[in-house]
């Protein structure tokens, strides 16, 4: 990603051909429901969750979760 | 009455602690383990209580045999203990007694420690047990107990001693009253690398105190707490459940820990089990089972701790405890977990101990609160909540010699490290017939 965020990326969607832009999105791991920011389609609503943020601070809150 | 045998199992008979035949039965919505011994007679004690049915609570689990067995199967179950190779499950928590000394006479006591009469283990020969966990065992969590351990002022060298081979999660058991009064000593613990307190606390009144422990401690506990939140130890606080002393108060216990958090990482209940000398055969209402205890916890917390958010264990054997898991918002609660109502998923055991280690390890130790520091974004932000105000609530059952369930005792994840490196399943090290007398604990009634 040469340095560069997401957020300085123009993703567009595959499907609807839209601008993905940063919105508030509902996550939820186990019952826990916890509200993020997160690249969405303005029409489909599919979110973007790149690699980086996938197995590094997601991964962290849901090991933080994590049952016994 | 009509009743339905669910499983059969092995127990022992209370008085002469032979092995005996025992039925799991429900009847009238209650279950009971029922045995009979050819010479002392039929013996009935309620197991299982409550709004959630038994038959709906067993966890299936595909067996974890240990690797490195420390002794041969010659006598069988149960008196071949060090662990054995029948033994199903790996050591989440290894327990060590620092001392048999404690400054205390409580009525209930495992560990029957009552004055300061006993010698104290070496610190070699402490050595050797932790020494003897890391050969068996490899780097389960460590609880250090006794007695009372805060009675030695060499503790801090015991803890920093295990951190030093390499256990990362180490705990005492205590009952807070040195905490209270000495903030150098919790400081020096501190330093030497404990993570976190198993603090008894039975109630939020001074009667119960009286009732259990023979005099009043509640300020005591208080600032007990208060001083481990300025050393940065996490607090889980124990009561011991007893009806007729302290069974309305659950719902205080759990409110007054979560007020406490984040020093307080959690309330952990244990209902009442009945070792040492008992002149009579206990009654069923001197027992509390695991789901009067859930259903008490919802009721006296008025609904906010519902009852599908507590469920059995993935590491012990299900029947033995339960937990659930919170996060403390500006709601009040948000559950993390949730009991399923399916399944016939079996789960693998061994996976249900790494999972419990890694949990103990993570939601009972203190980490002191910071706010936004390596980042500003909304993941950041629910580390933070995680790290700061996760909150669990969790009981375990113990066995005692009426209700001793050797199915039980062969899933069972917390062993005690005994003298000669043997490592003896909680409930089977504490049990003693009704003279008294032990298997494997060697300060005997007589």
């Amino acid at each position: 990603m040469n340095g560069q965020s997401d957020k300085d990326i123009t993703w567009v969607c595959h499907k609807c051909n839209q601008n993905l832009a940063l919105k508030k999105v509902k996550v939820r791991y186990l019952e826990g429901n916890f509200e993020v920011e997160l690249m969405k389609c303005t029409k489909c609503n599919m979110v973007y969750i790149g690699e980086d943020l996938a197995l590094g601070k997601m991964l962290e809150v849901e090991k933080g979760l994590e049952d016994k | 009455m009509d009743f339905k045998t669910i499983y059969s199992t092995i127990s022992l008979c209370p008085i002469c602690m032979k092995k005996l035949d025992a039925d799991i039965i429900v009847e009238d919505n209650q279950a009971f383990m029922i045995k009979s011994c050819s010479e002392h007679g039929d013996f009935k004690t309620v197991i299982w209580k409550g709004s959630i049915p038994i038959e709906s609570w067993i966890r299936k689990k595909e067996r974890a045999y240990i690797q490195n067995p420390t002794t041969k199967i010659e006598k069988g179950c149960p008196f071949d203990c060090g662990l054995c190779e029948a033994h199903r499950q790996h050591t989440c928590t290894a327990l060590i007694e620092v001392t048999g000394n404690c400054n205390l006479s409580c009525h209930y006591c495992f560990a029957n420690s009552h004055g300061t009469k006993h010698q104290n283990p070496t610190l070699d020969q402490i050595k050797f047990q932790y020494e003897s966990i890391l050969r068996a065992s490899g780097k389960c969590n460590i609880q250090l107990s006794g007695g009372e351990p805060t009675l030695r002022d060499d503790l801090p060298e015991i803890v920093k001693m295990g951190t030093e081979l390499g256990f990362d999660f180490i705990q005492i058991n205590t009952n807070g009253i040195r905490l209270a009064n000495d903030e150098v000593y919790v400081n020096d613990l501190k330093n030497s690398g404990l993570s976190s307190v198993f603090l008894q606390f039975d109630g939020t009144k001074d009667d119960i105190y009286e009732a259990l422990r023979g005099r009043a401690l509640y300020d005591l506990k208080l600032q007990a707490i208060r001083n481990c939140q300025k050393a940065n130890i996490g607090v889980v606080l124990v009561p011991t459940l007893v009806p007729g002393v302290n069974l309305d108060n659950i719902g205080e216990i759990i409110k007054l820990g979560i007020r406490y958090a984040p020093v307080v990482k959690g309330v952990h209940f244990q209902p009442v089990s009945y070792f040492g000398r008992v002149p009579e055969v206990p009654k069923d209402t001197d027992r509390i089972t695991l789901p009067q205890v859930m259903d008490e916890i919802h009721k006296q917390t008025g609904g906010i701790i519902g009852i599908e958010t507590m469920k059995p264990p993935g590491c012990e054997n299900a029947l033995c405890s339960f937990h659930g898991n919170y996060v403390i918002n500006e709601n009040g609660l948000m559950n993390i977990t949730k009991r399923s109502s399916c399944c016939d998923d079996i789960e693998k055991a061994e996976e249900g101990a790494i999972k419990a280690k890694a949990f103990v390890a993570r939601n009972w130790a203190y980490q002191k609160p910071k706010c936004c520091d390596g980042g500003h974004s909304d993941w950041d932000k629910i580390l933070n909540t995680l790290q700061n105000n996760s909150f669990s609530i969790s009981a375990m059952a113990f066995q005692d010699v009426w209700n001793v369930n050797l199915e039980r005792i062969k899933d069972c994840c917390i062993h005690v490290s005994t003298l000669d490196g043997k490592l003896i399943p909680f409930c089977m090290y504490n049990i003693t017939n009704a003279e008294g007398n032990s298997i494997y604990r060697t300060n005997n009634v007589n």
